[in-house]
């Protein structure tokens, strides 16, 4: 006769996020259920117009997808994970800085294929995960495989966990000049996740990435000036810590990341979210995160050269070969995003849940030096709806 | 410098880690809870990475071998 602490961690287990780090509580142990997750995402994001004309539309991509994910313990040692995703991608995209492809009447169009196979064996304390993924579109393709090692100790209090990836893309843009170029990564994580005590759990991640190759936006090339450099060394460390509020039956999870690039750019995120138990199997968890970065080394700000105009960089004529990007991800910002959910638990292990999210970048809102001028606020709303079954 | 200074405080973090209680199988009902997990969701937390993956400068530190797409 299980105690209801083991039956619920068992249940949680297989809720959790397997194969790829240890999720609740620090233990590494076979799920002994099936889950099949459909969720339903639609994202938007815009500006508040063209960049080129006042008053004019500011929107830019708008994507839908359906996704599939499916967790299956298929023996008491071996479990199979497989996810898929289907992205359509239409819109509108910066040509350089905040001034649209829809100013010229050229918009985006794409879709997105994914899908990825995760196997995991189970040796007592020790799992072993492979995975394999492959993703396609009209314009890239990646093949990524990756192999994490899990380890927990006797009393399952503390897990260990590395895992190496690497990835392997082709870029080949369907629009100007024709080439297919390619680009690797190659990554690595190492991390601790503890119980700390019978309401606390915490995880630190060591994460480090190489990328090599051709990292530069094709498209931004062609109708901006984009030019970036052949490898990156990314690095950084996250740190979550989950707290259970016996008295408000409410978790709190809560998560920071420090990162750093050799493309210079800094960023320190806060996450936190609020799940709070209601009655009839209800659960209402808004949701809070804040990212500050820095802008790459190689960032320009909307000031063109005097002779040449936009999109060009002054002094460019002289230096037409250095790298230079106008790609306002790799600017200096803060992001702020704001999300509400409601999910309800039904009989029979059925369960629905519906999300939406706020997402702001502006330039202003950075903290720990000064955003970047001149670019139009980024702004995006995500919708979720998703329905999961258990056996 | 600051490279240095984050991996100076994960380490005292993790053997902060390692100095705490132990706490007993049968004292784990809370910590079993699936909302007690990282990413609880797995198809959220897919979403929600994807999302900040292509639209921000800075990523990864939840998992491995993840696949690049177009959008970044």
């Amino acid at each position: 006769m299980p105690t209801p602490a083991k039956t619920g961690s068992i249940l949680a287990a297989a809720l959790a996020l397997p194969g790829v780090v240890p999720s609740a509580q620090a233990q590494v142990t076979v799920p002994n259920a099936t889950l099949i997750q459909f969720k339903y995402l639609y994202y938007k994001d815009y500006q508040e117009n063209n960049g080129v004309t006042p008053g004019s539309s500011g929107d830019r991509m708008t994507v839908k997808s359906p996704a599939l994910y499916l967790l299956a313990p298929i023996s008491d040692s071996w479990v199979f994970e497989i996810g898929a995703v289907y992205d359509n991608i239409t819109g509108a995209s910066p040509y350089y800085h905040t001034v649209l492809s829809g100013a010229s009447g050229e918009g985006v169009e794409d879709k997105r294929l994914a899908g990825d196979i995760t196997v995991t064996k189970y040796f007592g304390r020790t799992a072993v995960s492979v995975r394999g993924a492959y993703s396609t579109e009209d314009d890239y393709r990646s093949i990524a495989g990756g192999f994490t090692l899990r380890h927990a100790t006797p009393d399952q209090n503390t897990t260990f966990t590395i895992g190496i990836g690497y990835s392997s893309d082709d870029v080949f843009p369907q629009d100007g000049p024709v080439f297919t170029r390619t680009k690797n990564t190659l990554d690595g994580i190492a991390g601790i996740t503890q119980v700390l005590s019978r309401n606390d759990v915490g995880q630190v991640n060591l994460y480090y990435a190489n990328q090599s190759g051709y990292l530069t936006d094709p498209y931004k090339a062609i109708y901006g000036v984009d030019q970036r450099p052949d490898s990156r060394d990314q690095f950084a460390l996250l740190v979550r810590w989950n707290h259970y509020f016996q008295s408000l039956n409410a978790t709190l999870r809560s998560s920071y990341r420090y990162y750093h690039d050799d493309w210079e750019v800094d960023a320190n995120t806060f996450t936190a979210e609020w799940g709070q138990e209601l009655p009839e199997g209800f659960t209402l968890t808004p949701s809070a995160r804040y990212t500050t970065q820095s802008a790459a080394f190689f960032y320009y700000d909307p000031v063109y050269d005097a002779t040449l105009g936009a999109p060009f960089p002054p002094g460019y004529a002289t230096n037409p070969n250095a790298f230079y990007t106008s790609d306002q991800r790799l600017s200096a910002f803060g992001g702020i995003t704001l999300g509400v959910k409601l999910a309800k638990v039904f009989a029979e292990g059925w369960s629905v849940d519906g999300k939406a999210e706020y997402y702001e970048q502006r330039g202003d809102w950075r903290i720990g030096g000064d955003g970047s001028p001149g670019l139009q606020a980024f702004k995006a709303q995500l919708y979720q709806v998703g329905v999961n079954k258990k056996f | 410098m600051k490279r240095l200074i984050a991996v100076a405080s994960a380490l005292a973090f993790s053997v902060l880690l390692i100095g705490c209680e132990t706490v007993q199988p049968w004292q784990k009902g809370n910590l079993a809870k699936p909302d007690m997990a990282f990413g609880p969701d797995p198809l959220q937390t897919r979403f929600e990475e994807h999302t900040y993956f292509s639209k921000e400068g800075a990523s990864g530190g939840m998992n491995v071998g993840g696949g690049g797409c177009g959008c970044n």
